[in-house]
């Protein structure tokens, strides 16, 4: 079945709605046993791209190949190989936690006993037992986000999709997810596909990362990889009273400066070596005539990546907005 | 087989956990009984009644005269001159009139000697409304005989009308039950089987489900499976709770449980694969809603529960033809008031079971598997 041992082979695939393009001819590849991860702003395309591997949009071109089989031909053999967690919450809140897993495993046609046994172990690994016969409508974001990753776990599939699993949630919750879902590569043999907005979350778990805007992959590596792509290791951000243009001409013609960005009185700088460097731009500003107010280094990350490659940052202040949407109860359709 | 079960035992629950939507199901419709027994008073036209003159003299041609007169002005009925006595009455019985008249050979002749006249007037009275407006007319049409053409100082020449129930008696309550019945289940499968799926979808739970293996088969079976037991079960409690409160006796049609069933559950699953054909794809409840009040409107009162379909204009009769709810409503009266046996109703049968077949193919067919 995984001759070539890929989970998931994409080519050229491309999806349109109307005039828009929401995910523009991207090809990638993903080993069996990796954890990769889709990392992008909203509107990038990431939801749509899960939507057309797990068999619920079809690709307007293009071909992907999952767990063997291929999407748009064979969708239903696609659908029993994998477990899949979408971007809006999707338990039942009428019923309880295991009669939530308990239905789901029953529409995967596992026997009885086999459920049960494999629902008790699951409620336990993602710490439900103690409330796993409350009603749904009880739980906490949190608690319900957890509840439906053991709930596609159920019928053991090889390959895990999950669309932002942690947005929405409170930052507590987000690192018990987390945790899960690191417990769980240690544990079977299992391939995660992860979409996210929170660099973060891309640099803790995955292995592999693709930067994905405006529906195209723009880098893709490991994290490390990426960052070393990029000029610079480290980011100097400076506070500076009288910032001045000349100061920023000064500070760019240092041979370890690579790239200057000026936010109100604030500037940022790609440099190599920050901390060594530090004392030697902290001259130049004063030189230059400015007084320095604060001053911090830190590496670079992979939000330093998308903004080298494209010049803005992935906005957190978008993100609050669409969780705000999805605790609400919106629809995915509508909370994308 | 399990998946199936799957799906319908998760809408059984659902539905299990949500107490008041089981009380109003039940609730509406019998408030809908009383609301409707109280405010229908309307006019009738075009009932067919069917008219065997055996009778050449003067007063039986100024009978028809008079009743011909009543065609042309307020149209009250169809008068359909006929020979056979037999044929007319059976036309009566197997709902083609509203009423057989039936003026005996000797009609004029006891009008004008001092004899009683008798006539004969043979009606549906299941529809109670149209047999009391058609009695009505009858006599006042006979008063008027006597008064122009019988002399004052033969005052004994009364005609003497004698109107014969076909049926035991109806009065107007209970001959809106079957109404009340397919009310209920109208009702049933409007907030059953299609609606769960809108539903989820509003709720963004159907990406879930999609993403199983379940089949489109076992999404769509499962709901109707699951909407048909529920609403079989309301309706049955509603018809039992109707009888008692109508008083209907308790004789053969009442106790015709079998056939009964068999009109519930074929008319309730006929109405799940059309409201499946309608709502299938769409999104927000907030649509349903508008087209429930649209949808009961259209299939309920051109059903002839409350207003007999013959009255109606051309077009609605058409319409009264294609709409299930007609052929339910027909069913069940026929059963609980005219004693039918089963081979009286099969036409019923027959075009609910066809169109349900016709709305559940369709139904798959537009049923998208995927977002
Ligand atoms: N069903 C749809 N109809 C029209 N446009 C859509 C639909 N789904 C997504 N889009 C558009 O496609 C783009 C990508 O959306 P999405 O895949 O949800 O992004 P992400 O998940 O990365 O936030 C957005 O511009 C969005 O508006
Ligand atoms: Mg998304």
């Amino acid at each position: 079945m995984l001759r070539d041992g890929k989970a998931i082979t994409v080519s050229g695939i491309t999806r349109e709605f109307g005039p828009a393009t929401a995910v523009d001819g991207i090809s990638f590849e993903v080993d069996r046993g990796e954890f990769f991860g889709f990392l992008g702003p909203n509107g990038a395309g990431k939801t749509t791209l899960i939507r057309m591997l797990t068999t619920l949009l079809k690709p307007t071109s293009g071909q992907a190949i999952v767990s063997g089989f291929d999407v748009a031909e064979d969708p239903a053999r696609v659908r029993k190989h994998i477990g899949v967690v979408p971007q809006a919450m999707t338990s039942d809140l009428d019923l309880t936690g295991r009669e939530n897993m308990d239905i789901y495993g029953r529409f995967y046609g596992i026997r009885s006993g086999e459920r049960k046994e494999r629902i008790e172990y699951l409620l336990e690994m993602v710490g439900l037992a103690p409330r796993a016969d409350d009603l749904v409508a009880t739980y906490s974001g949190g608690m319900r986000r957890r509840l439906e990753i053991a709930r596609v776990l159920v019928h053991k599939p090889a390959l895990l999709f999950l669309d932002e699993p942690t947005i929405g949630l409170d930052p507590q919750s987000r690192r018990v997810v987390w945790e899960l879902l690191k417990k769980l590569m240690q544990g079977d043999s299992i391939t995660i596909f992860l979409t996210t907005h929170y660099m973060e979350e891309a640099e803790l778990l995955c292995g592999r990362v693709a930067i994905i805007d405006a529906g195209k992959i723009i880098a893709m590596g490991s994290p490390a990889a990426l960052k070393a792509g990029i000029p610079g290791n480290d980011i100097v951000t400076l506070k500076v009273g009288g910032l001045t243009d000349e100061i920023i001409g000064a500070m760019e013609k240092l041979p370890f400066v690579h790239k200057v960005s000026r936010e109100e009185d604030s500037l940022a700088a790609s440099v190599d070596n920050g901390a060594e460097n530090l004392p030697q731009l902290i001259d130049v500003v004063r030189a230059s005539g400015g007084a320095i107010v604060a001053a911090s280094v830190h590496e670079q990350s992979l939000e330093d990546v998308f903004i080298h490659y494209t010049g803005k940052s992935i906005r957190e202040e978008e993100a609050r907005k669409v969780s705000f949407l999805i605790g609400a109860g919106m629809p995915q359709r509508l909370g994308r | 087989m399990t998946k199936l079960l799957a799906v319908i035992e998760r809408d059984l629950k659902k539905f299990k956990r949500n107490p008041v939507v089981l009380a109003m199901s039940i609730l509406m419709p019998m408030i809908y009984l009383v609301i409707l027994g109280n405010s229908f008073q309307g006019k009738l036209t075009d009932l067919p009644l069917a008219v065997v003159s055996q009778d050449q003299g003067p007063y039986a041609k100024r009978l028809m005269e008079y009743l011909m007169a009543v065609q042309a002005g307020p149209r009250t009925f169809l008068v359909l001159p006929m020979d056979d006595q037999r044929a007319a009455v059976d036309g009566v019985r197997a709902g083609k009139y509203k009423a057989a008249l039936i003026i005996p050979p000797d009609f004029s002749r006891r009008v004008a000697v001092s004899g009683k006249p008798d006539i004969g007037l043979f009606l549906d009275n299941t529809d109670s409304i149209s047999a009391d407006t058609i009695r009505n007319l009858i006599d006042a049409a006979l008063l008027s005989i006597r008064s122009e053409y019988v002399p004052v100082r033969e005052p004994t020449g009364e005609p003497l009308l004698r109107d014969i129930n076909l049926y035991g008696k109806v009065d107007y309550y209970q001959s809106l039950v079957p109404g009340v019945v397919i009310m209920a289940i109208f009702l049933g499968t409007l907030t059953t089987g299609a609606f769960n799926l809108v539903m989820d979808r509003f709720l963004g739970i159907e990406e879930s489900y999609l993403l199983t293996p379940l089949s489109k088969g076992h999404i769509v079976g499962g709901l109707i499976i699951s909407g048909l037991s529920i609403t079989t079960v309301n309706a049955i409690l509603i018809f039992m709770m109707s009888v008692l409160i109508t008083g209907i006796p308790f004789s053969k049609g009442v106790l015709n449980f079998f056939p009964i069933l068999l009109v519930v559950l074929l008319t309730t699953l006929c109405l799940l694969s059309l409201m499946f054909a309608i709502m299938g794809r769409i999104g927000h409840p907030r649509i349903v809603g508008v087209l429930s009040g649209f949808l009961n409107v259209i299939l309920f009162f051109p059903s002839g529960a409350v207003y007999p379909v013959a009255s109606f204009p051309g077009w609605l009769k058409s319409f009264a033809r294609i709409n299930p709810e007609a052929y339910a409503v027909d069913a069940l009266k026929s059963i609980l008031f005219k004693n039918a046996g089963m081979g009286n109703i099969l036409g019923d049968l027959t075009f609910l079971a066809l169109f349900t077949v016709a709305m559940m193919s369709l139904s798959i067919l537009t049923f998208k598997r995927t977002l």
